[in-house]
Formats: C-alpha cells, sequence, structure tokens
C-alpha cells in the first residue's frame, strides 16, 4: 500500500519536476514580456526531439550509455538558441500591439513548430529506449524509482534555485523583477528593452527545451506532446499565478501530484479535475497562489 | 437640494483622500470645485458619482441614496459625468456616440432587432444634442479623428445627452487651448437650459472659469472643505487665496 | 446599392455551386457555412464586443454532440430539432459559463473560455462509455424538414437538399445578426469594446452586454456545430480541442473582424486554402497556415476585408 502511494507521488513529483521548468519559462516571459507564450509547449517538444536525436547520435558515435545525459542536456540547452531567433524575427514586431494579438503570434508558432517538428523528425514517436535504466532503480520504501527521475527532479530543484538566485541576487535579476514591475521606469532607468526581451525569451524557450530534454528518456517524443502540455501548464501559471516562478514551482507540484493520484485511483477524471481546479482559481482568487492582480472589468 | 454629501471619507490603506467633507448643490447652481493636486478632488468626484465607495459618509441625490452605486445605476437616476481625460469611443462616430447615450436614456439597450438607423427618437435626440454642442456638421467623423477640442466637447455632449438633472464635470477645459476655453463654457451653459439641466458641479483649475461661471465655489485642501461660499467671499478669505488659488492668479468676482 | 447586388451575385453563386461545381468542391462548401454560422457569433462578441474567446469550439461540440446523440441514441433525425436543441442547449451552457467568464477581460477571458472548452474536451473524452470516447458518436443523417430521403445515396443527399438546407439556415443567420448588429443593442455592444469605462457612465451595464454577446454567440456557434457535424457522420472530441477554438479565431482574424462579411469570407478561404495546401504541401501544411496566421497578425491586423478597405482607400 505505502508502496503504491509512494510510487504514485514520485511519478507526480518527477512529472512536476518537467512541468516547472516548462512553467517557469512560461512565467519568466510572461512576467517580462506580458506575453502568454502558447508555444512554450512547442519549445518542449522541440528540446524533447532534438534531445533524442543526441542521444541516438552520441550513442551511434559509441558513447558510454552512463554519460548519455551529456549530450541530452547539451542538446536540450542548445536548440533554446531557436528562441532568439522566435523573438528577434517574429515576436517583437507585435510588443505594441493588443495581448490578443500576441498571444494569435503564439499560436500561429504552434502552428509552425507543429510541422517543422513533423517535417524534421516524421510522425512516429522517437525514444531513447530503455537508455535511462542504466543508472538503476533504487527503491523508497518498496517503490521501485528508476535513478533517473531522481537525477531529473534533483536537476529541476537545482534550476529553480538557480532561478531564484538569479531574480534574488544579480544585478541582471534585479533588471528582470524591475522590468516585470514597471516596465516604463525601467526603460526610464536605462535598461535596454530590446536586448531585455531578447534575452528574457530565450531563457524562457530554453527552460522548455531542457524540460523537453530531460522528459525523454522516461517517455517517448510524440508529435502531440506539445499542444497537450501546454494546457497543463497553462493550468499550473493559472494556479500559481501569472508571472510568479514561486507559483510556477508551488503549481507545478499541485498540477504534477493531483495528476499522478487521479490517473491511478478515477483515471476518467484526470485533467478533468484540474481544469475545475482551475476555474475555480480564476474565480475565485484570479491572481493565482502567488500572482499580482487580475485585470477584470 | 439636488445633490447632499455628508462627512465623506476615503482611505487608501493609511492616506486618508478625503476627511470629512460634506457638501449640497440645489437647483440653478453651479458650483465649482477647486483645491491643489491632491487635495482630493478626483476622490471626490469617483464618491460623488458612485464609482468609488466611501470609507464612511453617505450621498443623496433628490434624498435617494446612492452611495456607491455604481456609474450604471447612477446614469438611470439623474446624474452624468464627463471625464478629466478626454473618453471617448475610438471607432464611433460622433453621431453614433451620442446615438448610444439616448439608447441608454430611452432604456432601448436590449432592442436587438429594431433599426437603429430608423429610430427616430434616437436620431432625433442624438441630432439636438450634436446641434447644442456645434458637432453637427462633424457627427459622421469617427471620434478619434475628431481635434482634440472637439473630443472634449463629444464627452460632455454624450453626458449631455442622458439628460441629467446634475451633471459632473472633471476639467471640462483641461488641455484645451485658452480660446477654446471659454467657447466650451459657453456651449456647456446654454445646452444646460436647454436640456433642463439642473445644476452643474465642475472640477477646475482655470481660476478665470472658476469665477466667471460660479455661484459657489468649493475649496478642497488635503480632503476637507476648506470653504464653501460664493466667489467674492472666496476672494476675501485670505487663507482660501494663499492655500488654493495663489496670489498671483486672483481675480476680482467676475460676471457672466 | 452596390452592396446589395454584391451580396444578392455571392448568395446566387453560392446556390449555382452544386450545379457547376464538381462534387469535391461542393462538398467543401458544407462545412464553410457551418463555420460561416459560427463565425457570425464569434464575431459579435470579437469584432462587436472586443472579448476573444479561446474556447468556443466547446459551444461547436455541443451542438455537434447534441446531434449525434440525438440520432444516434434518441432516434430524433429532424435537423430542425436537432438545430433548436442545439442552440437550447448551447444557451443552458452559455448562461453560467458566460456569467463567469464575462467578469473578466482580455487574457483572463481568453484563458478562462479556454480552461471551459478543455473541461468538456476532457469530458467527452474521458466519459466514453456516454460519449463514446475518442471514437465519438455517429452523427446520423437528419431528415430536412420531414423529408426522410433515406433512398437518396450520401454524395447526392450532401450535395443536394442537405446543402441548400445549410445556405438557408446560414443566410437566415446572417440576417438576424445584420438586425442585431444594426440594433441599438450593436451599439451597446460597441461602446463596451471602446471604452466600457464610459459606456458605464452612459448607463450602460458592461457585464451585463457582454453576457448578451456571450448567450448569442454561443447559440450560434450551437447552431454551426449541429450543421457542421452531419456531413462528417461522427462527431468526436477532437472538435472541442483548443485548438480548434484557435482555429476559429483564426479564420475571423484571416477574413476580417472589424467588418460583418470578414469572418465569413475568413471561413472560406480558410477551408480552401487548407484543403488545397493539405493536398499540396501535406507535411507542411500547417507551417504555411502558421506563417500565414503570423503575416496576418504582424502586417495586416484587419485581415482580407482590412486589406480591402485599404485597397479602396489608396485608390479614391
Amino acid at each position: 500500500m505505502i508502496q503504491h502511494v509512494v510510487s504514485v507521488l514520485m511519478s507526480g513529483i518527477f512529472h512536476a519536476s518537467i512541468l516547472f521548468l516548462v512553467s517557469a519559462g512560461l512565467q519568466v516571459v510572461f512576467g517580462v514580456q506580458k506575453i502568454f507564450n502558447l508555444a512554450c509547449g512547442s519549445f518542449y517538444a522541440l528540446g524533447a526531439y532534438v534531445g533524442v536525436s543526441a542521444v541516438q547520435a552520441y550513442a551511434a558515435a559509441g558513447g558510454p550509455p552512463a554519460f548519455f545525459i551529456v549530450p541530452l542536456v547539451l542538446g536540450g540547452l542548445l536548440i533554446g538558441i531557436v528562441g532568439v531567433v522566435v523573438e528577434r524575427g517574429l515576436l517583437r514586431f507585435v510588443y505594441d500591439r493588443d495581448e490578443t494579438f500576441q498571444l494569435l503570434l503564439t499560436f500561429a508558432l504552434v502552428l509552425m513548430l507543429e510541422d517543422a517538428i513533423r517535417l524534421t523528425w516524421g510522425t512516429s514517436p522517437l525514444s531513447t529506449g530503455g537508455m535511462y535504466l542504466v543508472y538503476g532503480q533504487v527503491r523508497i520504501l518498496g517503490a521501485a524509482v528508476p535513478v533517473y527521475n531522481l537525477i531529473v527532479i534533483a536537476a529541476s530543484l537545482a534550476i529553480a534555485v538557480g532561478i531564484g538566485a538569479l531574480l534574488t541576487r544579480t544585478a541582471f535579476g534585479r533588471i528582470i523583477r524591475a522590468a516585470a514591475g514597471n516596465r516604463e521606469m525601467a526603460e526610464a532607468l536605462g535598461v535596454d528593452m530590446r536586448r531585455l526581451y531578447a534575452v528574457v525569451f530565450t531563457l524562457g524557450t530554453a527552460l522548455g527545451t531542457i524540460g523537453g530534454a530531460l522528459v525523454i528518456p522516461a517517455t517517448a517524443a510524440m508529435s502531440e506532446m506539445g499542444i497537450e502540455l501546454i494546457v497543463e501548464a497553462f493550468a499550473v501559471v493559472v494556479i500559481g499565478g501569472l508571472g510568479s516562478m514561486r507559483g510556477a514551482f508551488v503549481g507545478a507540484l499541485v498540477v504534477g501530484v493531483l495528476r499522478a493520484v487521479a490517473i491511478s485511483v478515477y483515471p476518467e477524471v484526470e485533467m478533468l479535475l484540474i481544469y475545475l481546479i482551475v476555474i475555480a482559481v480564476l474565480v475565485l482568487r484570479p491572481r493565482g497562489l502567488f500572482g499580482a492582480a487580475a485585470t477584470a472589468t | 437640494m439636488i445633490l447632499r454629501a455628508e462627512g465623506l471619507r476615503k482611505f487608501y490603506g493609511k492616506f486618508c483622500a478625503l476627511d470629512g467633507v460634506s457638501l449640497a448643490v440645489g437647483a440653478g447652481e453651479f458650483v465649482s470645485i477647486i483645491g491643489p493636486n491632491g487635495a482630493g478632488k478626483s476622490t471626490l468626484i469617483n464618491v460623488l458619482t458612485g464609482v468609488l465607495r466611501p470609507s464612511a459618509g453617505t450621498v443623496r441625490l433628490n434624498d435617494r441614496d446612492i452611495t456607491g452605486i455604481g456609474p450604471v445605476r447612477l446614469a438611470r437616476l439623474g446624474m452624468a459625468r464627463s471625464f478629466q481625460l478626454v473618453q471617448i469611443f475610438p471607432d464611433l462616430t460622433v453621431m453614433e456616440t451620442l446615438q448610444a447615450a439616448v439608447v441608454s436614456r430611452l432604456g432601448r439597450g436590449t432592442r436587438l432587432f429594431a433599426s437603429l438607423a430608423r429610430d427616430r427618437a434616437v436620431e432625433d435626440g442624438a441630432l439636438e444634442v450634436a446641434e447644442l454642442f456645434r458637432l453637427a456638421d462633424k457627427r459622421h467623423t469617427l471620434s478619434r479623428q475628431l481635434p482634440q477640442g472637439d473630443k472634449k466637447l463629444l464627452d460632455v455632449a454624450s453626458a449631455f445627452a442622458l439628460r441629467p438633472e446634475i451633471i459632473l464635470l472633471d476639467e471640462p477645459t483641461s488641455g484645451v487651448s485658452t480660446a477654446d476655453k471659454t467657447v466650451i463654457m459657453e456651449i456647456l451653459v446654454s445646452a444646460g437650459r436647454r436640456i433642463g439641466l439642473k445644476a452643474i458641479i465642475q472640477v477646475e483649475h482655470d481660476m478665470d472659469i472658476v469665477f466667471g461661471y460660479s455661484d459657489r465655489i468649493i475649496a478642497l485642501h488635503q480632503g476637507r472643505v476648506l470653504a464653501d461660499a460664493t466667489p467674492a467671499e472666496i476672494q476675501a478669505d485670505a487663507h482660501v487665496v494663499d492655500t488654493v488659488i495663489g496670489r498671483k492668479t486672483a481675480r476680482p468676482a467676475g460676471s457672466r | 446599392m452596390t452592396g446589395r447586388l454584391g451580396l444578392a451575385v455571392a448568395v446566387a453563386a453560392v446556390a449555382a455551386v452544386p450545379s457547376v461545381a464538381p462534387t469535391y468542391h461542393v462538398l467543401l462548401m458544407l462545412p464553410f457555412m457551418a463555420y460561416g454560422v459560427v463565425l457570425l457569433g464569434l464575431n459579435l462578441l470579437f469584432g462587436y464586443t472586443g472579448l476573444v474567446s479561446f474556447g468556443h469550439a466547446l459551444f461547436i461540440g455541443i451542438g455537434a454532440y447534441t446531434g449525434a446523440f440525438l440520432t444516434s441514441n434518441f432516434g430524433v433525425r429532424s435537423l430542425e430539432a436537432i438545430v433548436l436543441t442545439a442552440a437550447l442547449l448551447g444557451a443552458v451552457v452559455a448562461a453560467p459559463v458566460g456569467t463567469l467568464c464575462v467578469r473578466y477581460v482580455k487574457i483572463y477571458f481568453g484563458m478562462l473560455t479556454l480552461a471551459f472548452g478543455m473541461v468538456f474536451y476532457t469530458f467527452v473524452l474521458k466519459f466514453y462509455r456516454l460519449t463514446g470516447g475518442d471514437e465519438g458518436t455517429p452523427y446520423l443523417r437528419p431528415s430536412l424538414l420531414g423529408f426522410g430521403l433515406e433512398g437518396i445515396p450520401k454524395t447526392d443527399y450532401l450535395t443536394g437538399p442537405y446543402y441548400y438546407y445549410s445556405l438557408v439556415v446560414l443566410v437566415l443567420a446572417a440576417a438576424v445578426m445584420w438586425r442585431i448588429v444594426r440594433s441599438p443593442f450593436g451599439l451597446c455592444l460597441k461602446t463596451i469594446r471602446d471604452n466600457p469605462a464610459k459606456a458605464e457612465t452612459l448607463g450602460i451595464g458592461v457585464g451585463r452586454y457582454r453576457w448578451y454577446a456571450f448567450m448569442i454567440s454561443a447559440v450560434y456557434a450551437s447552431v454551426g456545430g449541429a450543421l457542421l457535424g452531419a456531413p462528417i457522420g461522427n462527431v468526436d472530441p477532437t472538435l472541442v480541442y483548443w485548438t480548434h477554438s484557435g482555429n476559429i479565431v483564426f479564420m475571423t482574424l484571416l477574413g476580417g473582424f472589424a467588418s460583418f462579411f470578414g469572418p465569413i469570407l475568413g471561413a472560406f478561404v480558410f477551408i480552401y486554402l487548407e484543403d488545397f495546401l493539405k493536398s499540396l504541401v501535406p507535411s507542411y501544411w500547417r507551417l504555411i497556415f502558421g506563417a500565414l496566421l503570423a503575416a496576418i497578425v504582424i502586417f495586416a491586423p484587419g485581415g482580407l476585408m482590412g486589406l480591402v478597405r485599404r485597397a479602396g482607400a489608396l485608390r479614391a
């Protein structure tokens, strides 16, 4: 019994770790640029596919399985550079437009990335197979947990701490928080918004691509993974509060664990429960757990 | 008394914007509210027009408690307002703006299948106000294409189109050239007479306008009523002059 | 009046299609007409009231599933009954959903509507005993105005009686929406779109009117959904997925949200372009569509009608 609970919990926390990364990317972009990036799920998918390719190439080149995580993470990280291309090439044209149009542009991006991925990698699911088992499993209170999952959870935590430190202890972090709080003031104080936006968006993209890369060994890369994840990431940021990192952390835990619990207990309910919570949050406390005040009439 | 406010207090956290403001405006009066920035004028207007709920105190319109009822219900009860920063409907024409006000006044907003173009009452009502405000020849112009002065007039005109008993104007001549200011005031006063407006309250900074048109002046300072008297009495009150008006701008009480 | 003449020509052209065009293209007109109805409603919300819903597929789904349930499970085949029930159910669902959603604007409104859409999606997907899950529920051939028309082969039914029925529904829907948009009510919606705060000071209750607009748009979407499902013959959850909601907003934007006929034009161009691209470049038609949407958002937010107006202004 306890074994089952731990198993479900660990699965939930693993999923939450990935969700956190993608949602953190969503939050940092929304916080500074006030754009809700529907394509964050697509970046996640991109990172996943690139991760698979990187690992497959690594394995084909004869690299030792124990270190497969290196090309995986590197691949996920490097493809984050796509963020710069998207920001400079597309997004910057709509900074002065209504939020609705910005949202629609990110939807256009979802469509484009979906096919770009399909063109490059085809439509069948890709995976790294059982490679992650090279790290073995441990038993926690009787439940078998792959060590790889623990590595990911640890990595995600480390990134969370890193982001927290970045935001609160570095000059750059202060600039991000200032720009998120009051854009005009930050500009008036000499912050180069163009560069900041490019950097922030790339950071957000990279968080998404890393999340995608890290999830790969545990699941397969599939064509719908992007558009499916965005609905979960969306739930995370609503519950946690738009623009808040703490919100992404707590929200991801809530969604990840609840989903795991729901799947094991009453599968039909799964996302339905989460969506009802999203609606409840939007109605009762629109700013979520940690967000700023919502725009209501 | 048409409008009566008693003991209005408004706190924003610890900051006190209004500290026990009372006033009354009766039929036939033109009252100006003056005061330095931060005196609480905007807060007072927002409380009087039901947009803000005061922390304490009441506002009564014709003896009916209207404290915090909100702008929508207030408009139906006979009080209208204009804004300090010009508020227009950018993609509607002058005519459409005024028609919207008349539609609201006549309670025809839920007529889904009636033709607006063929509604004589709405058309005539809107045209009448357009003519009073000298906007008739521009009535098919899009609001956002109007010159600034006309936008101001339109903002006020749409409030007048509600045929209110009492109207609150928040800096009706701000952002407008000196020449236009007098024009706007003259139009306002004559339009008011034509539609049966019973009282006008305005917030104004321009002392020429204030002394030129008011029956009574209420001077606000740090959330309190410093003085509530006729222009002549205000002129004579050195304290008010020093605090609110300033010696250089003070003028002898003018005639209308 | 050139406007009315142009309209008459357009309707006549659409009515003539089954007689002159190959079957394939005639069949493509069916979803176009259904989406035309949906978009008339969506644009009341978008273009006239200023609210962008990212969950309207919910109501399309309600309409389509109503048709599927009535024909498959309740033996009701009358399309009139289906359309009316769909409209009613759409209104019943829109009432509480709308009450919640219209209290918010812009991105929060979009998010709330998206959430509701996904709730319905998850519901129809997971409760497969009721809805057939991802396989869906069959939407059997409805009878038109009491005529069973069972004897006619499917294609003839769809390119004949069903086609004209859809056209009549679209024309009626457009006529009604035209009246609504030109009514005092329509004017009030526009004031709310342009400046909600000022609308309130004129005595126009913003929340109330938004709710009315939401209700009407939901009913239109449900009716459109009921029309959409019959030719497909099967209704499944993909009809309710959030990307479908995104696509109908795309259609509206493509045609031009600032014009009455823009969205209908958008539906037409979208359907045809999608079909054309799918057959031409099946592996990257979405890429082109995405690029098209991006181009519209960046360079021509007024859509095709906006471009037409600009061209007209330049010539004048």
